[in-house]
C-alpha cells in the first residue's frame, strides 16, 4: 500500500507545476509594444513592415511603386513589404505580437473586432497631431466602415464599388441594346444569353447567380435591397427586414431561370481562378457578371480584345428610384498594437492615406475608387467610360455597406453559409430560418463580450 | 558488490546506495521524455482546462467567465454536433471499408506469386503522397466540370457526382481519398497474414471446408488482434481528421481566403466539418480561445475512450516480452 | 503432399493436381482463379497509379488547356515546372521543410533512444504507468493541447512565425517513436547486455556500442517515420508559422500557391508533384527499412 502516496505525490507535484505555468502565463497575457517608439525622433533611421492582401502581379506592383514614392520622402524609413496576406494572418500575426508595423486589411468586416480588441491603434491622437480632419479629407461611407462605436482604429486606402459588366458582342449578336436595370430585365436577359452545349451544359451563361460565384456574395447582393442589419441597439435585425426575404426569394427564382443549381455549380467548377486571365468574364464563359471596378484594370492587361460594358448592378423593381446604388467597401490600414515604431509606421499610414498625388496614382494603376474628397476630384479615372460608373456607385447616397460588429464578420458567414444551404433547396421555412439566425448571430455577438 | 560484505549494519546502506544510484540513472534516462510529458502534455492539457473558462482574445488578459464557453458550445453551437455526426460517418462507413479493403488487398497481395514485390511497392506509392498534395491531386481529378474521372465516367454513360462540391458526395470523396492511401494497412495486413500458422490450413484443408469457412475458422481468428488495431488507431485518425477536409473544402469551393471572402470550413454545407477544424476555426480564425478550449476537451475524452479500449483489449501493449 | 496442401491454402496454385480429384476441372478452376487473382490486381494497381498520371499530364498543359477535360496534352509546357521552382518561396520553403524535417528526426530518434531503451530494460517501479502515459499521448490528437502550446509559444517565447514550436518539443522524445523503438529494444535478449554489464559496461555505452548497432534498422524505420510526419504535416506550420511566409514548408505552401499563382491546375499539379517526389525517391531508397516499420506498429507487441 505504499505505492499510491509516492503516485500521488507525483501527480500533485505535477499539478502544482502545471498551474505555475498557467500561472505565469495569465499574467504575461499583455505584451504588446503599445506606446513604444511614440517619441521617437522623426529623423532616426528604422525598419517597419508592411502588410497588404493584394496578390495579382501587376497589383503587386503598383504596392511597390507606391511604397518607393514613400521612400523618396523619407528616406530614413525602410518599408519591407508583404503581399498576399489574409485576415485570418493579420489577426494572428497581431495576437503573437510578432506582426507587422502597417497592416491593410481587404475586408471592412473586421474593423470592429480590431478597434474593440485594441489589435489595431486608435488613430485620432495622431490625426489631431498632424492636424487631420477626417470628416473633411474622407467620404462619409468610407469614413464610417473605417471606425468602430467612435473609435478610429483604421483609415481607408481606396474604396471598393460593384458593378454589371456585360459582354457587347453576345449582347449584339443576341439582339439586346442596353444593360438590364431591374432585376426582372436582369433575368431575362440572362436567359437570352446561355449557350448550352450539345449535352445541356453550358457553353456561356448569361448570368451565374450562385453564392460562390466569386463576388457574387451574399452580402454583394443584398446591398442591392438595402437592408437593415442591425437594430440600433446592435441586435440582428435579418428576420425583421421584409427585403431579407424578398431577396433570398428573387435569387432562388433568378436560379431555377438559370436551369438549376446543379447545373450551375457543375459549370462554375470549370471556372479559371478569380484574379487570372482565366476569370470567367474574361475567358467567355460569362456574358455579364457582377465584379468590382478594379476588373477594368485586369481587362485592360489580359484581355484587351473583349468588348465590354459596366453598368451599375440591377436593382429589385420596386425600387427603380435606387439604380445606381451598390455595395460599398474598401481596404482598411492601421497600425498594429504590437509595432515598436509607432511614428513611423504613422508618417506611412498618413502618406498612403492623405497624400493626393500618391492616391490618384496608385488608383490608376490597381482601378481601385480613390477615398480621398482631394484624391476623387483630381482623378483621370473619373472620365474613363468603364469606370465612370463605379465611381457614381461610391457616390450614390443609396449605396451601403455592411455594418461592423464586434466578432467581426462572423454574422455575415453566418448569414452566407445559410445562403449556400439556401441555394441548394435545404434552406427550410425561410421565416424561421431567418429568426433562427438572429438569435445565432446574438449569442455569437454575446459570446465575445 | 556481492563479494565483500563486512558489517551486517552495513549491508542496506550500501544497497540502499545502489538502488538510489539506480533510480538516477533510471531517471536520467527518461528525463527527455519526462520533462516532454509535463511541458507538452500535462501542462497544455491542465491549461486547456484553465482556459476554457476564460475569455482571453490573446491582446487583453484573460478573463474568467466561468461555464460561459461551455454553455455556449454545447448549448448554442450547431457546428459542433455537425462535425460529431461527420465523424461518426467517417468513423464508421471510411474505417470500414478501408480496413476491407486492406484486408482484400493483403489476401491478394498474398496470392500474387510473381509480381508479388512490385504490387506491395506500388499500391504502397499513394500513402506516401504528403496529404496536402494527395487532396490537392484527388481535388483536382474529382473536379466536377473538368476532372479526368467525371469525363470518364460521361464516356460510359456513368452518372457523374459533384464529389467535392457536392454535400451529399463530398464524404465519399474523401473516404476514396483514404482508399486511395491504403498502404499502410495493406503492409500489416500482408505480415499478419503471412503470420498465421500454415499447419490450421492443412487440418482445414483435411476436413474438406470451403474457403469462406477457411477464412472464417483459420484466418480470422489469427488476424483479429490485427484488425482490431487497425480499427482503434483508425477511429483515433479519424477524430483527427484535419487536413485532407481542409484543403479538399479549401481547393473545391474556389475560396482560400483571400479577396475579403473568408474560407468557411467544411465546405460544402459543413459536411466535411470534423472537431479539429472548429478547433482552429474558433482558435485561430476568430480568437474565440475559451470555446476553442471545450472542443478541445471533448476531442481528448473521446480520443482517451478509444485508447482505453486499445489499452485493455490489446493488453499486449503493456507486456514485458 | 503435405506441402502440396500448404500452398493451396494459402492461396497459392500447387504446382501438381493432387491425384485424389480429376485433373481437367481442377486445372480449369486454377486457370479461373489466375485470370480472376490478375484481373483484380491489375484493376488495383490501376486505382494507384493513374491518378498520379493524370496528374502529371495536367502539369505539362497548357493553362487554357487544363481548365478542359482533356486528357492528353496537346502541347507539352514543360516550362510549368521552371515556372514552380522561380515562384518567389519556392526555394525557401525546401530549405525550411528540410530543416524542420531534418532536425526534427534527428531530436526525435536522440532523445526517444534512452528513454525507450529505460522502458525496455529497466526495471522501476512505475514502468507500467509511463508506458501507458506514453501510449496515451501517442493517442492524443495534436488539435487538444494547441491553444495553450500557441500561447506558450508565441506569448512566452516570442516564436511564433517560426518553425521552432515545432522543432524544440522533438528534442523532448516523440511517443511514436519511444513506443516503437521499445518494441524492437523488447526483441534484444537480456544476456547479451547482462554479459556488457559483467564486464563493467556503464548503461550509456551499452545503448550506444552494444544496443544501437543491434537496432539500426528500427533506427532507420523510425527515423523514417519522423522524417514523413514532418514533411507532410500541415497543422503546425500553418498554426505557428502561417503569419511569415518565410517559414513555411512546402505541404503548408503549397496550398497558398493557389492564391500565389491564381490557381492554374497545371502549375498547381507541376508543384503537388514536385513535393511528392522527394517522399517517393526515399521511399525506393529505403523501402525494406519502411516496410518493417510499418508492420512493426501492427503485428508485434
Amino acid at each position: 500500500m505504499h505505492r499510491l502516496p509516492r503516485l500521488r505525490r507525483s501527480i500533485t507535484t505535477l499539478a502544482c507545476a502545471a498551474t505555475l505555468a498557467m500561472l505565469a502565463s495569465a499574467c504575461a497575457g499583455d505584451d504588446g509594444g503599445s506606446g513604444t517608439g511614440a517619441d521617437e525622433a522623426p529623423d532616426k533611421k528604422v525598419t517597419i513592415t508592411f502588410w497588404h492582401g493584394w496578390s495579382a502581379e501587376s497589383e503587386v506592383k503598383a504596392v511597390d511603386d507606391l511604397v518607393a514614392k514613400f521612400n523618396a520622402k523619407h528616406p530614413n524609413i525602410k518599408v519591407k513589404v508583404v503581399s498576399n496576406v489574409t485576415d485570418d494572418k493579420i489577426t494572428q500575426g497581431i495576437r503573437s505580437g510578432k506582426g507587422p508595423d502597417v497592416v491593410s486589411s481587404f475586408t471592412t468586416d473586421n474593423v470592429g473586432q480590431f478597434c474593440t480588441s485594441g489589435s489595431w491603434t486608435d488613430l485620432a491622437p495622431w490625426l489631431a497631431k498632424s492636424n487631420i480632419d477626417p470628416a473633411a479629407t474622407f467620404p462619409k461611407p468610407v469614413l464610417d466602415y473605417t471606425q468602430f462605436q467612435g473609435k478610429r482604429c483604421a483609415l481607408p486606402l481606396l474604396a471598393d464599388s460593384y458593378g454589371l459588366y456585360y459582354n457587347k458582342d453576345m449582347f449584339a449578336a443576341a439582339g439586346i441594346t442596353a444593360p438590364p436595370k431591374t432585376f426582372t430585365e436582369l433575368t431575362e436577359t440572362a436567359k437570352k444569353l446561355n449557350q448550352l452545349n450539345g449535352d445541356g451544359t453550358f457553353k456561356v451563361a448569361g448570368f451565374l447567380p450562385t453564392f460562390h460565384a466569386y463576388e457574387f456574395s451574399a452580402a454583394h447582393t443584398l446591398a442591392q435591397f438595402g437592408p437593415t442589419y442591425q437594430t440600433p441597439d446592435g441586435k440582428s435585425n435579418l428576420s425583421k427586414d421584409p427585403v431579407v426575404p424578398q431577396f433570398f426569394n428573387w435569387q432562388k427564382q433568378f436560379v431555377e431561370s438559370q436551369g438549376g443549381f446543379d447545373k450551375l455549380e457543375k459549370f462554375r467548377t470549370t471556372f479559371g481562378e478569380e484574379f487570372s486571365a482565366e476569370n470567367p468574364f474574361m475567358s467567355g464563359k460569362l456574358a455579364m457578371t457582377m465584379d468590382g471596378e478594379w476588373r477594368t484594370a485586369m481587362l485592360a492587361q489580359d484581355a484587351p480584345n473583349l468588348n465590354y460594358g459596366t453598368a451599375p448592378f440591377p436593382v429589385p423593381d420596386d425600387q427603380l428610384d435606387k439604380y445606381g446604388r451598390s455595395y460599398l467597401t474598401g481596404t482598411t490600414v492601421g497600425i498594429a498594437k504590437s509595432s515598436h515604431h509607432q511614428a513611423a509606421a504613422w508618417e506611412f499610414v498618413k502618406f498612403v492615406t492623405t497624400d493626393t498625388e500618391a492616391m490618384v496614382a496608385f488608383s490608376q494603376a490597381i482601378h481601385n475608387v480613390p477615398s480621398t474628397n482631394a484624391a476623387l476630384a483630381a482623378s483621370p479615372l473619373a472620365n474613363d467610360e468603364h469606370f465612370k460608373p463605379f465611381i457614381d456607385a461610391f457616390k450614390h447616397p443609396a449605396s451601403n455597406t455592411t455594418p461592423a460588429s464586434p466578432n467581426g464578420g462572423k454574422y455575415q458567414v453566418t448569414l452566407s453559409e445559410y445562403a449556400y444551404k439556401w441555394e441548394a433547396g435545404q434552406g427550410g421555412d425561410l421565416t424561421k430560418s431567418l429568426a433562427d439566425l438572429d438569435k445565432q448571430i446574438d449569442t455569437d455577438v454575446a459570446q465575445v463580450k | 558488490m556481492t563479494t565483500t560484505a563486512p558489517a551486517a549494519a552495513k549491508v542496506p546502506a550500501a544497497l540502499r546506495r545502489q538502488r538510489r544510484r539506480r533510480n538516477l540513472r533510471t531517471l536520467a534516462f527518461l528525463s527527455p521524455w519526462l520533462i516532454g510529458f509535463s511541458v507538452f502534455f500535462a501542462y497544455p492539457l491542465g491549461a486547456t482546462v484553465y482556459y476554457s473558462f476564460t475569455r482571453y482574445d490573446l491582446i487583453n488578459p484573460p478573463v474568467w467567465v466561468g461555464m460561459r464557453n461551455w454553455n455556449y458550445v454545447l448549448n448554442d453551437y450547431p457546428p459542433l454536433w455537425q462535425a460529431l455526426r461527420n465523424t461518426l460517418w467517417l468513423v464508421v462507413v471510411m474505417v470500414t471499408l478501408r480496413v476491407i479493403f486492406g484486408l482484400g488487398l493483403g489476401m491478394l497481395a498474398i496470392r500474387l506469386k510473381r509480381g508479388g514485390g512490385l504490387f506491395r511497392t506500388l499500391s504502397y506509392l499513394p500513402y506516401l503522397a504528403p496529404p496536402v498534395a494527395a487532396t490537392i491531386g484527388f481535388a483536382f481529378l474529382l473536379n466536377p466540370g473538368t476532372g479526368p474521372v467525371n469525363h470518364l465516367l460521361g464516356n460510359v454513360g456513368m452518372p457523374q457526382p459533384g464529389w467535392f462540391n457536392d454535400p451529399d458526395w463530398s464524404k465519399p470523396a474523401l473516404t476514396l481519398l483514404a482508399l486511395w492511401g491504403i498502404g499502410d494497412l495493406l503492409v500489416i495486413f500482408t505480415a499478419s497474414l503471412l503470420d498465421v500458422p500454415r499447419e490450421q490450413y492443412e487440418a482445414a484443408e483435411l476436413d474438406g471446408v470451403g474457403p469462406w469457412q477457411r477464412f472464417r475458422y483459420v484466418t480470422w481468428p489469427a488476424i483479429t488482434p490485427v484488425v482490431l488495431f487497425a480499427v482503434v488507431t483508425g477511429v483515433i485518425q479519424t477524430m483527427q481528421y484535419y487536413t485532407q477536409a481542409m484543403v479538399a473544402g479549401k481547393v473545391a469551393s474556389g475560396i482560400i481566403g483571400n479577396s475579403g471572402q473568408s474560407f468557411e470550413p467544411g465546405y460544402p454545407q459543413g459536411t466535411t466539418l470534423t472537431l479539429p477544424q472548429l478547433v482552429y476555426e474558433e482558435g485561430f480564425s476568430t480568437f474565440n480561445t475559451g470555446a476553442a478550449c471545450v472542443i478541445s476537451l471533448l476531442l481528448f475524452v473521446i480520443a482517451m475512450a478509444f485508447t482505453f479500449l486499445l489499452l485493455r483489449r490489446r493488453s499486449g501493449l503493456l507486456d514485458d516480452d | 503432399m503435405a506441402q502440396t496442401v500448404t500452398a493451396e491454402a494459402a492461396g497459392i496454385a500447387p504446382p501438381l493436381a493432387p491425384a485424389r480429384t480429376p485433373p481437367r476441372p481442377r486445372r480449369r478452376k486454377r486457370v479461373l482463379t489466375w485470370i480472376g487473382v490478375h484481373t483484380l490486381a491489375v484493376t488495383a494497381v490501376l486505382f494507384f497509379i493513374l491518378p498520379f498520371v493524370f496528374l502529371f499530364l495536367t502539369s505539362v498543359m497548357s493553362n487554357k488547356q487544363a481548365l478542359t477535360s482533356d486528357l492528353w496534352p496537346t502541347s507539352w509546357e514543360w516550362g510549368n515546372y521552371t515556372k514552380v521552382m522561380k515562384t518567389p518561396g519556392f526555394g525557401t520553403w525546401w530549405r525550411n521543410t528540410l530543416m524542420y524535417a531534418g532536425l526534427g528526426t534527428l531530436f526525435t530518434v536522440v532523445s526517444s533512444l534512452p528513454v525507450a531503451y529505460a522502458l525496455a530494460k529497466f526495471r522501476f517501479r512505475f514502468r507500467g504507468v509511463a508506458l501507458m502515459l506514453v501510449i496515451s499521448s501517442m493517442m492524443l490528437p495534436p488539435q487538444v493541447i494547441i491553444i495553450p502550446m500557441y500561447i506558450f509559444w508565441a506569448k512566452q517565447m516570442h516564436l511564433s512565425g517560426t518553425l521552432w514550436p515545432l522543432i524544440i518539443p522533438m528534442a523532448f522524445g516523440d511517443a511514436f517513436t519511444i513506443f516503437l523503438l521499445r518494441q524492437f529494444l523488447l526483441t534484444i535478449p537480456s544476456e547479451y547486455l547482462d554479459a556488457a554489464r559483467v564486464d563493467g559496461c556503464g548503461e550509456l555505452r551499452i545503448l550506444i556500442s552494444i544496443v544501437v548497432p543491434m537496432i539500426r534498422p528500427a533506427i532507420a524505420a523510425v527515423a523514417l517515420f519522423q522524417f514523413f510526419y514532418c514533411w507532410n504535416d500541415y497543422f503546425g506550420p500553418q498554426v505557428y508559422a502561417s503569419e511569415n511566409p518565410g517559414a513555411w514548408t512546402l505541404s503548408y505552401g503549397l496550398e497558398s500557391f493557389k492564391g500565389a499563382h491564381q490557381v492554374n491546375w497545371n502549375l498547381m499539379m507541376a508543384a503537388t508533384l514536385l513535393v511528392m517526389a522527394p517522399v517517393i525517391l526515399v521511399f525506393f531508397f529505403a523501402q525494406k527499412a519502411f516496410i518493417e516499420g510499418v508492420t512493426l506498429t501492427g503485428v508485434k507487441g
